[in-house]
């Protein structure tokens, strides 16, 4: 984590590709989804089949911070032809990409967010809520001061209105919250011991099944450069 | 309770063994001659008391002098309420005198750009260089009742009634404004004041020291009005560490920081969401009203604490029954079913229309009301008690009365809500003590209060111990 971190300072990112954040958030024991940089086509269809279909494909890039609207996000690929394909319509927009990631899709209806952000007053705050595309529309979150102890994470994951989500919820089983809880304790962590991280930004986090995973994040830097 | 000494470089601040009170003179207006009156002729302070001003002239009967440096002997605090841009000058004589602790009542500071932030770092210079301790600047000052001191300029006659009217409160409040509502307040309240702090801009002594202060001393209850944090993470430390309930009153619900925020995190987290965590966090008791800094004391002063949320209604207005109903769930309280044990018993009572919660009866002799407090507080499914009875006999203020020490023998709390107009709710509470609230909302909050403070309570002591 710290070199990743360190070798973005001294590029002058001000904030971590989605592979690197998610490198940073696995250091502290975050389960995020199974994924790989391709460098050709070739290489991306290797880490398809790998990981097996269906597979998402990812242009990456510190500069990528709105993915989707940029059109380098590719959901729903199912076989090599529809990777290729992928591939060239995400590396033909002539962006300077640090590759294409090939990720696993995960399915889950539920999903969060986790957040760390710094307050002036109060220092490392982590967030909890509802996430995907309408969570500054639901604005279903809580937050806690870091350090967070398992009981604060336990009470914010209790706090927020739609918390009937991580019950049984439509055939699909309850929410394994001690690795939810686990999740909020890694952030704070990071947030309490890196004052060169600024925010940190996870959403969403699907609920496969019954485990949290991390599907896209990002780290913003206190980047002095 | 008498005058309890700390120990600590806040003492001289609420007790000084004397007072130089820096600006006060015989000029018309003149604000600084208001605190030598308020000392010396309303309140008679116990200890010497001196005026500094140009003339060197004495001020209410306060011997006057033209610098500190002249008084004979020490001086153990200074009042300084002058033009902000002299306060540097009187800072640094006071240091040349040996003053520790200084109250600066002037305006004019960080609160009024570039100028008056230079006028501060002067300040702070003087301050670092004698070891001085500061109040304020833009403060209405300290009182201490029990001390029988108070250096609030522009003090009334009144302020004498409450000085003769002592108890456990002590309130650190950001503002001098709500310092006059909370103090006309609790003259209509059965709570009395231990000490009250106007923190101004709060330079140096801030929010976070006063209440480990009032953690130590013979305060009961600590309560705030805020503004702003100074700084969090100290304030979370020292509320952590009381097992006093701390209540606190914040304004300036401020909206996303600042602009253009690159992440949902940043963009959700105003400062808000984070002040009403960390009082989560630190066991900080977060008021919804300005009124519930005088009203919410008395149930943490005078019933025991819920130890649970189920609560009993009990009214002699069906209506009452169902109006305090609708409030209790959305405050996280329940309402809870009698056992058959419990309904049988207050079926032998006779008289009770509802044997059911939420009980209700219709009129009834002052023996009913208290066999049916009996049963409730002896109820393992019941925490508390919500009593809603108008006083529509003399005896109900009896049968109250009675409540209030039954509760202390069950260690369960009631609160006590008559269905009365405010006035005579007033009237009734000032009369004979009883720790009425003034509307079905506010008796209903009373019980979530409690409830809370026993979960902070319960989780501090597990986390730190009892003995602090």
């Amino acid at each position: 984590m710290e070199q990743i971190i360190k070798k973005a300072l001294e590029r002058g990112q001000k904030t971590l590709s989605e592979y690197d954040s998610k490198q940073v958030i696995q250091a502290v024991g975050i389960p995020v989804t199974r994924e790989k940089l391709a460098a050709t086509a070739d290489e991306a269809v290797k880490f398809a089949e790998e990981l097996g279909y269906p597979v998402v494909l990812k242009g990456c890039s510190d500069k990528a911070a709105h993915k989707t609207e940029m059109g380098l996000v590719k959901l729903k690929l199912s076989n090599a032809d529809e990777v290729r394909k992928a591939y060239a319509e995400i590396t033909g927009k002539g962006l300077d990409l640090d590759g294409v990631l090939v990720q696993e899709m995960i399915k889950g209806d539920r999903e969060f967010v986790i957040g760390l952000s710094r307050d002036p007053q109060f220092g490392p705050c982590v967030m909890f809520g509802v996430g995907g595309i309408f969570t500054e529309v639901i604005k279903d979150v809580s937050f806690r001061v870091a350090p967070l102890t398992e009981m604060d994470a336990e009470e914010m994951i209790d706090e927020i209105r739609m918390r009937k989500l991580l019950d049984e919820f439509r055939g699909s089983p309850a929410v394994d919250r001690k690795l939810l809880v686990k999740a909020l304790v890694g952030i704070s962590e990071i947030g309490y011991r890196h004052n060169e991280i600024a925010e940190i930004d996870i959403n969403p986090v699907i609920i496969s099944g019954n485990r949290p995973v991390v599907v896209d994040a990002l780290v913003v830097l206190n980047n002095p450069n | 309770m008498n005058v309890k000494l700390i120990n600590s470089y806040l003492d001289s601040f609420f007790n000084p063994s004397s007072v130089a009170v820096i600006g006060a003179s015989n000029a018309p207006f003149n604000l600084g001659a208001t605190i030598c009156k308020c000392l010396n002729d309303y309140i008679q302070y116990p200890h010497p008391v001196y005026a500094v001003n140009r003339k060197g002239e004495a001020v209410h009967g306060c011997p006057g002098y033209t610098s500190v440096l002249d008084i004979p002997g020490s001086v153990d605090l200074a009042v300084i309420i002058t033009p902000a841009a002299v306060v540097p000058h009187f800072v640094k004589e006071c240091g040349e005198k040996g003053i520790k602790s200084i109250v600066i009542e002037s305006a004019g500071f960080s609160e009024q750009g570039e100028e008056g932030g230079k006028l501060q770092a002067e300040i702070n210079d003087a301050v670092k260089k004698h070891g001085i301790r500061i109040m304020g600047p833009n403060c209405l000052g300290v009182m201490d009742i029990y001390a029988r001191f108070c250096c609030f300029y522009g003090a009334y006659q009144e302020i004498v009634d409450v000085f003769n009217k002592a108890g456990g409160i002590s309130y650190i409040i950001q503002s001098g404004g709500v310092g006059v509502v909370v103090l006309e307040s609790i003259m209509d309240d059965i709570v009395g004041l231990n000490k009250m702090v106007s923190i101004g801009n709060k330079s140096d002594v801030d929010e976070a020291d006063l209440i480990e202060y009032f953690s130590h001393d013979n305060t009961t209850v600590i309560a705030l009005y805020l503004e702003n944090v100074r700084d969090g993470v100290k304030m979370m430390e020292a509320a952590r560490k009381t097992l006093k309930p701390v209540l606190v009153f914040k304004s300036g619900r401020t909206e996303e920081g600042t602009a253009a925020a690159l992440s949902h995190t940043a963009g959700m987290a105003n400062n808000d969401a984070v002040f009403e965590a960390a009082c989560r966090q630190a066991g900080i008791i977060r008021l919804k009203h300005i009124s519930e800094l005088h009203s919410m004391p008395k149930m943490l002063t005078e019933m025991p604490l819920m130890a649970g949320n189920r609560v009993a209604v009990f009214t002699n207005s069906g209506a009452f029954g169902s109006i305090t109903a609708d409030l209790l769930v959305p405050a996280g309280l329940a309402i809870p079913r009698l056992n058959d044990g419990t309904r049988e018993r207050l079926a032998r009572i006779g008289g009770v229309f509802n044997i059911n919660n939420p009980v209700d009866i219709g009129p009834a002799p002052p023996q009913t009301y208290l066999e049916i407090f009996k049963v409730l507080l002896e109820a393992d499914e019941v925490d508390g008690l919500l009593l809603a009875s108008s006083i529509w006999r003399d005896f109900i203020i009896d049968v109250m009365k009675e409540l209030v020490k039954m509760c202390k023998q069950y260690n369960k709390p009631a609160a006590i809500y008559t269905p009365n107009s405010v006035t005579r709710i007033l009237a009734a509470r000032r009369q004979h003590g009883l720790p009425l609230f003034e509307s079905p909302e506010e008796a209903v909050r009373a019980l979530a209060v409690s409830y809370e403070q026993f979960r902070f309570r319960r989780k501090k002591e597990e986390l730190y111990g009892t003995d602090h």
